[in-house]
């Protein structure tokens, strides 16, 4: 049984349909890949399976159960995480505090899992400065071991090269790989194909909200439709 | 329930609702004007009402003016009174996060009406000039009510043949669509804002001039328009200009008809539940509109 | 260190002087003093809802009202002794606060606020309609018989508790999290922060100070009718008080409410419509000129905790 299961999914605004009958499904302990030209649906997928939006039609499974119309904070609670594109910690909280209000339990447990997490991305010496003055690519970074804080099983990055400098996203990439290979799911959308074709297992396309292809890097690559997609006939 | 229903108080209520409410529909448009270029939620909107009502009297009162007359004059003063607010201290909060405009109108509705306490004290002024009904079958019609209701409904009119015919209008709609389009196709879109703010105080300045006629006016009467506004545009849908129609005339009928059962206090908490449930059920309206 | 123990030992000055002040302040004196505690409970339990979730409650002073008109009915009706009877005022704002709140805290930020203005109207109409019950528009009297002095000591009580779970609130995660639903909603909800069981708790906990006061300061006036407790400019001046001193801190309501009470009681009191008019100036300029308030100006330029 895979861990994540869409069937069908179904999502317009108005007279737009943003995300048009997809279905896809994550196993355990892989690196997926959503890509697609910009308004094909991707976040609006990503918004679906979090919770941010209520699906017209299809389901949404996840480790066994019907996620679909769920409010965001119970999906959360359940072990889906999710970055956003648009770099969203919380700038009047410090980024000890960002990490820590995550958590439920003892505040001294949830501390020092924070500062670990922040050591983790070697931003420990900002731990107590307020979010909203750290950098563009500091913020990125709580904001990915944010996600980290309650262990979820299922990890959703939306865009998570975006605007960052090379080293910082080797870093990145390097934790991913890492959360890989401890047994989470990672599902990532983004447009660097060269991050895309390193490090996923796996690729779904999505176009105008439908689905058009599913597999391998290589093979995603090679497809016409896919190629059509993007650059047009 | 005690009350007997005869087709004619049936008549009278509906028609009555409709009077009443397109005069809110008037004076909706102008605060969803505000909210859907802008986004920008505008307290101050009632006392705007009410300095036009405030206007008319001083016209009357002083030079003897037809009530009626004084339309262009308030909605004049109150476009300006709305321009400059806007260039001063509203522009500062259009990007602000919505907590930011919401205290800042707030706070401009508080000093307004304040000033109208010191200017005018707490007295209350009428503007004795139309009196009595006609009847037109069963039913009698206020004639007041009846003049503010054509008045009201050619406003309004003119103003949606504003939005879809002219350039201004269509500038002003799209940069409600959507501000970054907008300024894409060369739309001075501070510009929209300082036009759009006028345009909305100048409308609420007719419904101050319309009403000033058949209620008593003082300092705090604006408040419940502010209120009744909102309601009119969430039962219409916000963002949705043609929806603050329909919201404006339901409401009218609403309060016709929970006053037939209710008395007056009790409906305005008739309003308030409503308004509520409204929100509830749809964020967004009840005749759809934007996403917000 | 040493400065949050200097901090402490001149609170403890303070409370030991005003614990004793009634002993030889004036008449006039003390009903002032009592009427400061009354602002500082309002302020700061106002801005445990307000300043922190940043969900603008315009129609706060409904809770006040209940709570006044509770301990009335209980007091005049079923001739409950007052202390009880206020505590019964604080009781009543909050199950009034959950009544309103689970309908209204689902809306979004600027429809709660917009559902709270008209909250007033439609209270002082049913206070109205219910006349058998609270007297109508001929209000409630108590029995005379002056309980100044313990009021006194009971509205401090009151704004040091209130003061004291504002404390608790800020410093613990609970708190942390209220402030990610005004910082960021969506992403709140998104990392598992239930916002609508937390805007509730705080809503509610913010109903329960001026419940309380709106009992004492019924039983102080002696006399209360709709006009009296509902006004729209004790929710103004609650808003402006904490506003002005500094939004989502402990003190920063505090300090507010302090220097804008002394304002008002020495400059501005016999020109009411001025000093609302100043009130109003007063917002505008601090959401446009300084919207962390005084406190925040302080907080940036001595570098003081966030948590003050």
């Amino acid at each position: 049984m895979a861990m994540l299961e869409v069937r069908g999914v179904r999502k317009s605004f108005g007279g737009v349909t943003a995300v048009s009958d997809v279905s896809l499904a994550l196993e355990t302990g892989h690196i997926y890949g959503l890509i697609g030209p910009n308004g094909s649906g991707k976040t609006t997928l990503f918004n679906c399976i979090t919770g941010l939006e209520r699906p017209e039609a299809g389901t949404i499974v996840f480790e066994g159960q019907r996620i679909d119309g769920w409010k965001p904070h119970r999906v959360a609670q359940r072990g889906v995480g999710r970055t956003f594109q648009v770099i969203r910690v919380f700038p009047e909280l410090t980024a000890l505090e960002n990490l820590m209000v995550v958590t439920r339990g003892p505040r001294a447990e949830a501390e020092a899992r924070a500062l670990e997490l922040l050591r983790f991305v070697k931003l420990e010496r900002l731990a107590g400065e307020y979010a909203g003055n750290l950098s563009y690519g500091q913020q990125k970074l709580v904001e990915f071991v944010r996600v980290l804080m309650t262990d979820p099983s299922l990890i959703l990055l939306d865009e998570p090269a975006a605007g960052v400098n090379r080293t910082l996203l080797n870093d990145l990439l390097e934790a991913v790989g890492r959360l890989r290979d401890r047994g989470k799911t990672v599902l990532l959308v983004e447009h660097d194909m060269k991050v895309v074709m390193g490090l996923c297992e796996t690729v779904f396309v999505l176009d105008h909200g439908e689905k058009i292809a599913e597999g391998a890097p290589g093979a995603i690559q090679a497809d016409e439709r896919v190629i059509e997609a993007y650059f047009g006939r | 329930m005690n009350v007997v229903l005869t087709p004619a108080m049936l008549g009278q209520v509906v028609v009555s609702g409709l009077l009443a409410g397109a005069l809110y529909s008037m004076v909706a448009l102008g605060l969803a004007l505000i909210f859907g270029v802008m986004r920008v939620i505008n307290i101050a909107h009632g006392p705007m009402l009410m300095l036009g009502a405030y206007t008319t009297w001083i016209l009357f009162d002083r030079f003897g003016m037809n009530p009626y007359l004084t339309l262009p004059v308030s909605a004049a003063v109150m476009f300006l009174l709305g321009a400059l607010l806007q260039r001063t201290l509203v522009f500062r909060v259009v990007d602000a996060p919505e907590l930011s405009s919401l205290l800042l109108t707030f706070g401009v509705s508080i000093a307004l009406v304040n000033i109208a306490q010191l200017v005018f004290t707490s007295d209350l002024r009428s503007v004795e000039f139309l009196t009595g009904s006609i009847a037109l079958g069963p039913i009698a019609l206020s004639k007041s009510r009846l003049i503010a209701c054509a008045f009201a409904a050619a406003i309004t009119a003119l103003a949606f043949l504003f939005l879809q015919k002219t350039r201004l209008g269509k500038a002003i709609r799209a940069t409600s669509q959507s501000r970054e389009v907008a300024m894409v196709c060369g739309i001075d879109v501070q510009r929209i804002h300082l036009i759009s703010f006028g345009i909305a105080c100048a409308l609420a300045a007719c419904g101050g001039t319309l009403v000033a006629v058949m209620v008593a006016i003082q300092p705090e009467m604006g408040q419940i328009w502010t209120f009744k506004s909102f309601l009119v545009i969430v039962l219409g849908g916000a963002g949705n200009y043609p929806g603050a129609l329909l919201g404006g005339l339901l409401l009218g009928l609403i309060e016709q008809l929970s006053s037939l059962f209710l008395t007056t206090q009790l409906s305005e908490a008739v309003a308030y539940v409503l308004l509520v449930l409204a929100l509830l059920v749809r964020p967004s309206g009840l005749l759809g509109g934007r996403q917000t | 260190m040493t400065r949050g123990r200097t901090f402490v030992g001149a609170l403890a000055l303070l409370a030991v002087a005003l614990a004793v002040y009634p002993l030889f302040g004036t008449g006039y004196g003390v009903r002032s003093m009592l009427q400061l505690f009354m602002w500082v409970a309002l302020a700061s339990s106002w801005n445990l809802i307000s300043g922190l979730t940043g969900y603008v409650s315009f129609g706060h002073v409904a809770f006040f009202g209940a709570g006044a008109y509770t301990t009335g009915i209980l007091v005049t009706g079923a001739g409950w002794p007052w202390p009880a009877a206020a505590l019964a005022g604080g009781v009543a704002g909050a199950v009034l606060a959950l009544l309103i709140g689970v309908p209204c805290l689902r809306l979004k930020g600027p429809y709660f606020a917009i559902a709270m203005l008209g909250l007033n109207e439609v209270l002082r109409a049913l206070v109205s309609y219910f006349e058998g019950l609270t007297g109508g528009g001929n209000g409630l009297s108590f029995p005379t018989r002056h309980a100044t002095v313990p009021i006194y000591y009971a509205m401090a009580f009151t704004a040091a508790v209130v003061i004291g779970m504002t404390y608790l609130v800020i410093t613990s995660r609970f708190g942390l999290r209220l402030m990610t639903i005004r910082e960021d909603e969506v992403a709140a909800e998104a990392m598992g922060i239930d916002t609508f069981r937390h805007k509730l708790y705080a809503f509610l906990l913010s109903a329960v100070g001026p419940g309380i006061v709106g009992g004492l300061a019924a039983r102080d006036q002696g006399y209360i009718e709709p006009m009296s407790v509902f006004p729209l400019a004790t929710t103004i001046t609650m808003i402006v008080m904490v506003l002005f001193g500094g939004k989502g801190t402990v003190w920063g309501p505090v300090l507010g409410a302090v220097l804008l009470f002394v304002f008002q009681e020495v400059v501005w009191s016999h020109f009411i419509y001025l000093h609302q008019l100043l009130f109003g100036a007063i917002i505008v300029a601090v959401v446009l000129l300084m919207p962390r308030g005084v406190l925040g100006l302080l907080q940036i330029r001595y570098r003081l905790p966030r948590t003050i």
